[in-house]
């Protein structure tokens, strides 16, 4: 510890800590405009200035560590002179358009000019105009108005690790711009205008919108990926205008394109504001007296008829926890069906059931800042940035300011091989091997930790079957690589282990996501001392939907029927049937064997996930009653005989619970578009028409929580925190049980398709949902197949061509894009575009399917 | 003598404009020819102004100084400077077109005052000069602000050079501010393109490089020099350690090619910066393959050098176009002759990898157990050939050889490994660091002790050696007290194994004498050079005591020399420096035909004469965050044998990162008229 004075106040604080911290200790506030707490010093606006005793010149209280024994001044006559002078300076020909500059009323330059009463200006110089940047995306940027704080550089290279923008030019034509002085491109995440303290980078989709102060402000959270930020929705008029985050949330004010700009997608002329009934081949417009009573009549009548197993629902991991609970609540309550499963059965599920097995948890093992105390990272199969970026910017800190070494592993390279101390690409479908290859590296390395681990001696038993010769053979990364990527993983002790889509939807999936978890075991990750592990799911509530038992497998809780069926059914005075029920793919064929005749798809497009989206076309069709409620008019919706309008995330209040098991509660920021309702006003309003026959009875989310507590055993009743959106805690037993792998079987080489295509998601979008957003369609707005340049080169394809991908199953059209990282032979087509039909191409929801592919 | 007008140079005001008497006499380490054409007028820059001639237009030559400072220099990444130099400029022109008031130039004060508070030193400093010429040649500013007779503004022929005190200091000139910015804002890909841009070599310069730039470090004016070696080390470290390879991209091949001979420091630089230009370059290399790096290779031990490591920035240089003719000693399996036949240019930079004779009774003897010198013993080692070594051995000399010799006989097995070195241990010419890594490993010293005489037994074998004591006498040359032995003092060091490290010389027998390539006394190549002098006709001269500015071109046309064969045995930055000067001469005697330096080469040598670091300058700052230094492997099992794993182990990148925010960034412009 050091001992300082701070205008004659004493105060001790570790050592390295700035003038600036140690006076914010004391309550002293020094100015400051360029000084940002997440990202490194940059002292470049002069404005923190403070007098040392004994140092001959003013010092920057920003970037200067405390010495023992200074006494430190933060205001005097010259001091203040000085900091007058020195915006004096800064405003020189600084733009005087405030009345319609974006920052207006909350610009960090004008309440310090304020704050320190600077009225006149002594300096002067001829004025220069530097254009306006009006040729970007999404941003715009007025270098005039620009202070050179570097804010927005250093959070696009230390936060987001892009580098897009840069501090280019000389002498007062510096200016932030990209370094080639082309139009941005990049994340598009707009940190850096969360960062600006001017009207220099401005969101565009705002501009105009209104005047800050003008707005309603709610926290929130985010309803896009599974990171779960803290958000603050802006709104007017019933519409919300923009997001922001506050740099003392949770995500340090850190959003992506989906957080920042997706609420376009809620804006959407597309909303669908009013209920819809088939009549013949058309959707009309009906009342929601007539919609909710066609649709309690419909299932509770096909329910009736077959003691619930003619009724199936398909739930969604964008609606609130709460939303879930009442939705699965509806179909084993009011309808007595088991029938209800959601696209985590794709992967997510499956994976974390094995998960629940070997660690007796799903999700992650801590809060995701535990990666930030890591000292070695593993990320397999995952692209961060697509999948959920607030793992992205944990690990890009972590592995660039706090020294852990960090292994990417997976088919595709993603943003995060930059930071990467090794990159082990395997060949698409081998991802078991490679994880088989990596604990087997552990192993042979000494590696392995000594913690209290079960079934291990299985586990080697199962490795010791494998050669490194074959595992090479199979995924092509040699014994030396995983030697090496192994030392790396777990060097410093404490590990964390995150893997994605590429593990959880292998060829091999099972063997795939056990030999991460036995990884993840081997190297401590899931031991107290360790990082842990972090299952990732692109959407925002995945977890919480599978918590609230949306699966035919558990009740709330992870509950088993034999165990909970009958405190439920007491609970809901209703008889939840004790047998397990359909999954998501079981409910397609009897569907087809037409033993299922209502679905109801709450939240979900099932026509667009679903492989082999002809059959499941067909399958749809079959349907005698097939309700779809959503914001939109999807392709499901479309074949739908009701279509219930639904809110957005914006629309309605309750918790989400994001991939690493944080439970975080909001409440609505505006009222649903039109005659939309939240899901759970319509889920309650069926279940009073269905069990009772009459209105239904408002229930408040705290009675809610109450009863989701009391029933699922894993939540928290209460936050706590007031009004927080953290807070509330789960339950868990953690198990350490290693997982034998089974015998690995290499995926057969098809005969007929040589390119091994992967479906997947891009950053700049999340799900199906942003391809209604405007914002995020400027930036990203068609699908296209990717291909490796060799392959690009021997067909003779360039970018931008469009060519005919078949399958087995079927075949679309593509643009061709080329990737210089992408292997031979690899193909990549983004999931989130429906017009895109990808699913076309699939016939099972693991990667690679095999396609041709051909020119026109 | 040329006469000085008036200077402000270092604080002190020499002002001989309108005297009577005897002008004052002053004197800078400048040439009076810039460029042994054109006399330097008047120099500018951050210490003050100096005219030499009384016709420079002050007011033009500061508007200009600043014009520059602004808008070539100026990073924009503070407010004061981006602001203040900015309105200095306009206010400046406006001056020179009439426009300004006499108020104005008030304003050059406070802002001098006010420029201060820059986050560096290179617009502040830039007040400097321009206070000093506003506040002594005032009558010379209003009189263009007189709207009756204005003067026209007379055209000067102005050259600026951006330095700091560091970058002057290292002989390669890197640009080490920039890239200490860049290791502190994260961009190590940055740091190392910047590190390139003068030394291709940065695994090995962060490693084994003397550091001269810390020891002009203005950072020590306040505590510690900045670990500046260390962080180049970091960014090559990352380099390394993330599987990057860097976007190097050379220009289209040209058709003419350069012979190099030599793949050491010097030539592989040249070869670097050659292919880099798009001219195929071959390297003529007399050891084998898996043996590229000259002397940092066979002359400096694995456990300083990685092999691997020195192999990857050898392997970063091929890649952009240079060849490698290993096992191929010029003289013997090729002529100078036929690489001048072969090439459009040539570049000999052999090293200096004989050793000097020690001058000790029996030494010419062919005993056994006597080795022919440090140099070969550390090849031989580093080869993996036998060294013909015992197991008690006793090296003679203070160098970083001989220290290097003490290490390594540990490391091939000796029981006993000895240093004897005629002066004090303050003295050695070794690097202390280096001194104390031996002592750490338990290397014996014999401190001002000279061998007199070699002890053998009666089948040859030396079985020790006979040593003097000394006494120090008065200061030689050097500076140094001279050695004198003290009677009676004899005595025996046992030992089978005697090993001379006493300095190297160069073997340039393979440079036929026909040629007309000329010699020095001290066994080095003559090449061209500006015969700049002083104000008082003396010759300028570089510390090794060459001629300051040399276009390393030697007598022969097209045959250029560097690295130690032309400087004399010096540092790898030295003979990357050099050998980056010859680069770019040879290109434009390939293209133009004529092997001439360009302004800014002479400019570097002529601020490098005149010194850019002032260790007297008083730096305010508060000195709250120390010097990091790199940790290290301790303990004598580092020295077992056979162990020559790396003993130093680098920085974490968190470590270098807030090393690096230490740095002052002592940037400043100089500017000549001529």
């Amino acid at each position: 510890m050091v001992t300082l004075t701070i205008n004659g106040k004493e105060i001790q604080v570790p050592k390295g800590t700035t003038i600036l911290d140690a006076a914010a200790e004391l309550g002293i506030t020094i100015p400051t405009l360029c000084w940002l707490k997440k990202v490194s010093t940059t002292g470049a606006c002069r404005i923190c200035i403070v007098d040392i005793a004994g140092v001959d010149r003013p010092m920057t209280a920003c970037n200067t560590p405390v010495k023992e024994g200074i006494s430190v001044t933060t205001s005097t006559p010259k001091l203040e002179e000085t900091r007058k002078k020195t915006l004096e300076l800064m405003l020189v020909n600084h733009p005087l358009d405030c009345p319609v500059c974006d920052a207006g009323g909350e610009c960090k330059l004008q309440d310090t000019c304020y704050s320190l009463k600077v009225d006149k200006n002594s300096y002067g110089a001829d004025l220069e105009r530097l254009p306006i940047r009006y040729d970007w995306k999404l941003l715009e940027s007025d270098p005039n108005r620009c202070i050179l704080c570097e804010k927005c550089v250093k959070v696009c290279r230390e936060i987001v690790g892009r580098e897009a923008i840069e501090v280019v030019d000389r002498g007062d034509n510096t200016i932030i711009d990209t370094m080639t002085r082309e139009p941005l491109d990049c994340d598009f995440c707009g940190n850096c205008i969360g960062a600006c303290p001017t009207g220099t980078l401005i969101s565009k989709p705002f501009k105009f919108k209104g005047r800050p102060w003008t707005f309603d402000v709610t926290p929130s959270v985010c309803a896009f990926c599974s990171t779960g930020c803290q958000i603050d929705y802006h709104a007017k008029d019933g519409r919300v205008e923009r997001v922001t985050s506050s740099d003392d949330g949770f995500n340090r004010g850190n959003l992506c394109v989906n957080g920042r700009f997706g609420y376009a997608a809620f804006n959407s002329p597309a909303r669908i504001t009013e209920p819809l009934i088939k009549d013949g081949s058309n959707l009309k417009g009906a009342s929601w007296d007539r919609a909710l009573k066609t649709v309690a009549e419909g299932f509770k009548d096909a329910a009736a008829d077959s003691d619930g197993n003619a009724v199936a629902g398909i739930g969604s991991p964008r609606v609130t926890n709460e939303e879930s609970y009442l939705f699965q609540k509806f179909l084993r309550g009011a309808l007595g069906s088991n029938n209800i499963d959601s696209e985590a059965r794709l992967g997510y599920l499956p994976s974390q059931v094995i998960q629940w097995e070997m660690l007796g948890y799903s999700g992650g093992t801590f809060s995701m800042d535990a990666i930030e105390k890591a000292t070695a990272i593993i990320v397999i199969g995952a692209d961060l940035k697509a999948e959920s970026a607030g793992f992205a910017y944990r690990v890009i800190q972590v592995a660039t300011k706090n020294n852990a070494k960090l292994v990417v592993a997976g088919s595709r390279p993603s943003s995060m091989n930059k930071f990467a101390n090794a990159f082990l690409q395997c060949r698409p479908g081998s991802e078991a091997w490679l994880v088989a290859g990596l604990n087997k590296a552990v192993l042979a390395e000494g590696l392995a930790s000594a913690g209290n681990l079960t079934e291990l001696e299985g586990l080697k038993s199962s490795l010791d079957l494998l050669s490194f010769e074959r595992i090479t053979e199979i995924s092509g990364i040699t014994e030396i690589q995983l030697r090496e990527a192994a030392a790396l993983i777990c060097s410093g002790g404490r590990t964390a282990v995150i893997y994605g889509a590429g593990v959880i939807r292998a060829a091999d999936s099972r063997n795939a996501v056990a030999g991460t978890i036995d990884l993840a075991l081997l190297t401590g990750a899931v031991a107290d001392t360790g990082a842990g592990i972090y299952p990732l799911d692109e959407k925002n509530n995945t977890q919480g939907m599978l918590d609230m038992g949306i699966c035919p497998e558990y009740l709330p809780g992870y509950r088993t029927y034999e165990h909970a069926a009958a405190a439920f059914s007491s609970a809901w005075n209703r008889a939840v049937p004790v047998v397990q029920g359909k999954d998501l793919f079981q409910i397609i064929d009897a569907i087809e064997a037409g033993q299922i005749k209502a679905l109801y798809v709450m939240g979900s497009d099932p026509l667009h996930y679903m492989p082999n989206r002809t059959r499941i076309m067909k399958a749809l069709q079959k349907l005698e009653l097939l309700v779809v409620q959503d914001l939109f008019l999807t392709d499901t919706a479309k074949l739908a005989h009701v279509v219930l309008p639904a809110a957005s995330g914006a629309e309605k209040s309750g918790s989400f619970t994001s991939a690493d098991n944080r439970i975080q509660c909001f409440t609505a920021a505006v009222k649903p578009a039109g005659d939309a309702r939240s899901d759970a006003d319509i889920l309650t309003a069926l279940y009073s028409l269905v069990t009772t026959g009459s209105a239904p009875v408002q229930v408040s989310l705290d009675v809610l929580h109450h009863e989701i507590t009391t029933l699922s055993g894993l939540y928290s009743e209460v936050c706590d925190h007031e009004g927080c959106r953290m807070g509330r805690s789960k339950n868990r037993t953690a198990t350490s049980v290693c997982l034998p792998l089974a015998p690995l079987v290499p995926t057969p080489a098809p005969t007929n398709h040589a390119f091994a295509l992967t479906i997947g998601s891009i950053l700049h979008h999340n799900g199906s949902m942003t391809t209604m957003s405007e914002n995020n369609m400027l930036v990203a707005g068609e699908a296209y197949v990717e291909l490796s340049c060799d392959d690009a080169a021997s067909m003779g394809v360039v970018s931008g061509d469009v060519l005919t991908v078949t399958s087995d199953t079927g075949s679309v059209l593509l643009k061709a894009r080329l990737s210089e990282q992408l292997q031979p032979g690899a193909l990549f087509v983004p999931a989130h575009f429906r017009e895109a039909a990808a699913t076309t191409l699939t016939d099972s929801a693991s990667f690679p399917q095999y396609v041709s592919l051909s020119k026109g | 003598m040329a006469q000085v007008v008036f200077s402000t140079w270092g604080g002190d005001t020499v002002d001989n404009r309108n005297i009577s008497g005897e002008p004052q006499a002053v004197s800078y380490r400048l040439p009076v020819v810039f460029d042994s054409k054109r006399p330097l007028r008047a120099f500018m820059g951050w210490d003050g102004i100096i005219l030499f001639d009384k016709d420079v237009d002050v007011p033009a030559m500061t508007a200009e100084y600043m014009k520059r400072v602004q808008t070539l220099f100026c990073c924009g990444k503070c407010t004061p400077g981006k602001k203040g130099t900015k309105v200095l400029m306009d206010l400046f022109q406006n001056v020179l077109a009439g426009k300004a008031s006499e108020a104005d130039l008030d304003t050059v004060e406070d802002l001098a005052e006010l420029l201060k508070n820059c986050k560096c030193t290179l617009c502040q400093s830039a007040t400097v000069p321009v206070f000093d010429a506003v506040k002594n040649y005032r009558e010379d500013f209003l009189a263009y602000l007189n709207p009756v007779c204005r003067p026209r503004v007379t055209p000067g022929r102005y050259i600026h050079k951006i330095t700091a005190p560091c970058m002057d200091k290292c002989p390669a000139h890197i640009d080490i501010p920039k890239y200490i910015e860049a290791i502190k804002n994260y961009q190590m890909d940055m740091a190392l393109a910047t590190i390139r841009e003068n030394m291709p070599l940065p695994a090995v310069c962060g490693r084994v490089c003397p550091h001269p730039c810390e020891t002009a470090c203005r950072r020590k004016n306040v505590d510690d020099a900045i670990n500046i070696m260390v962080l180049k080390r970091t960014a090559s470290d990352y380099e390394r350690l993330h599987n990057i390879l860097p976007p190097l991209t050379p220009k289209a091949r040209k058709e003419k090619s350069v012979g190099i001979v030599g793949a050491g420091p010097a030539g592989l630089a040249a070869a670097y910066y050659l292919a880099l230009e798009g001219y195929p370059c071959t390297i003529y290399e007399a050891l084998p393959e898996g043996y590229g790096g000259g002397m940092v290779a066979v002359g400096i031990p694995a456990y300083r050098m990685p092999r691997t490591i020195l192999q990857r920035d050898i392997d970063i240089i091929q890649s952009v176009g240079v060849e490698i003719v290993y096992n191929c000693r010029v003289g013997t399996d090729i002529t100078l002759p036929e690489l001048r036949k072969k090439h459009a240019a040539v570049f000999i930079a052999p090293g200096a990898h004989t050793s000097k004779p020690m001058g000790v009774d029996g030494e010419d003897k062919g005993y056994k157990g006597f080795l022919t010198g440090g140099i070969n013993f550390l090849r031989d080692a580093y080869l993996g050939k036998p060294t013909g070594m015992g197991k008690k051995v006793v090296v003679v000399g203070g160098g970083n050889t001989a220290i290097d010799c003490v290490r390594v006989a540990l490391r091939e097995g000796a029981e006993m490994s000895c240093l004897v070195y005629r002066r004090s241990r303050k003295e050695m010419p070794a690097d202390v660091w280096e001194v104390d890594g031996a002592d750490e490993e338990g290397v014996k010293f014999e401190f001002q002790v000279l061998p007199t005489k070699i002890i053998v037994n009666d089948k040859n074998e030396v079985t020790g050696v006979e040593c003097v004591r000394m006494a120090l006498g008065e200061p030689d040359a050097s500076g140094r007290r001279r050695p004198e032995p003290m009677p009676g003092s004899e005595f025996v060091i046992e030992c089978d194994t005697v090993i001379p490290a006493i300095g190297q010389d160069m073997d340039l027998s393979f440079i036929p004498a026909d040629l007309g390539i000329d010699i020095t006394k001290w066994n080095t190549v003559v090449t061209k050079y500006l015969p700049l002098k002083d104000a008082a006709g003396k010759d300028l001269k570089d510390s090794m005591g060459n001629p300051l500015s040399r276009t390393l071109m030697t007598n022969c046309d097209g045959v250029f020399a560097g690295g130690d064969a032309e400087i004399g045995p010096l540092t790898v930055v030295a003979c990357v420096g050099n050998a980056h000067r010859a680069a770019s001469v040879i290109q434009r005697w390939i293209e133009e035909g004529d092997a001439y330096l360009s302004e800014q080469d002479i400019f570097d040598d002529v601020l490098t004469y005149l010194g850019v670091y002032d260790k007297n300058e008083k730096v305010p700052w508060l000195d709250s965050a120390e010097r990091a230094n790199q940790k290290e492997v301790h303990g004598s099992a580092r020295a077992a044998k056979g162990n020559y794993r790396e003993v130093e182990l680098g920085f974490s990148d968190s470590t270098a990162q807030a090393e690096a925010d230490r740095c002052l960034r002592c940037y400043r412009m100089a500017m000549v008229v001529v």
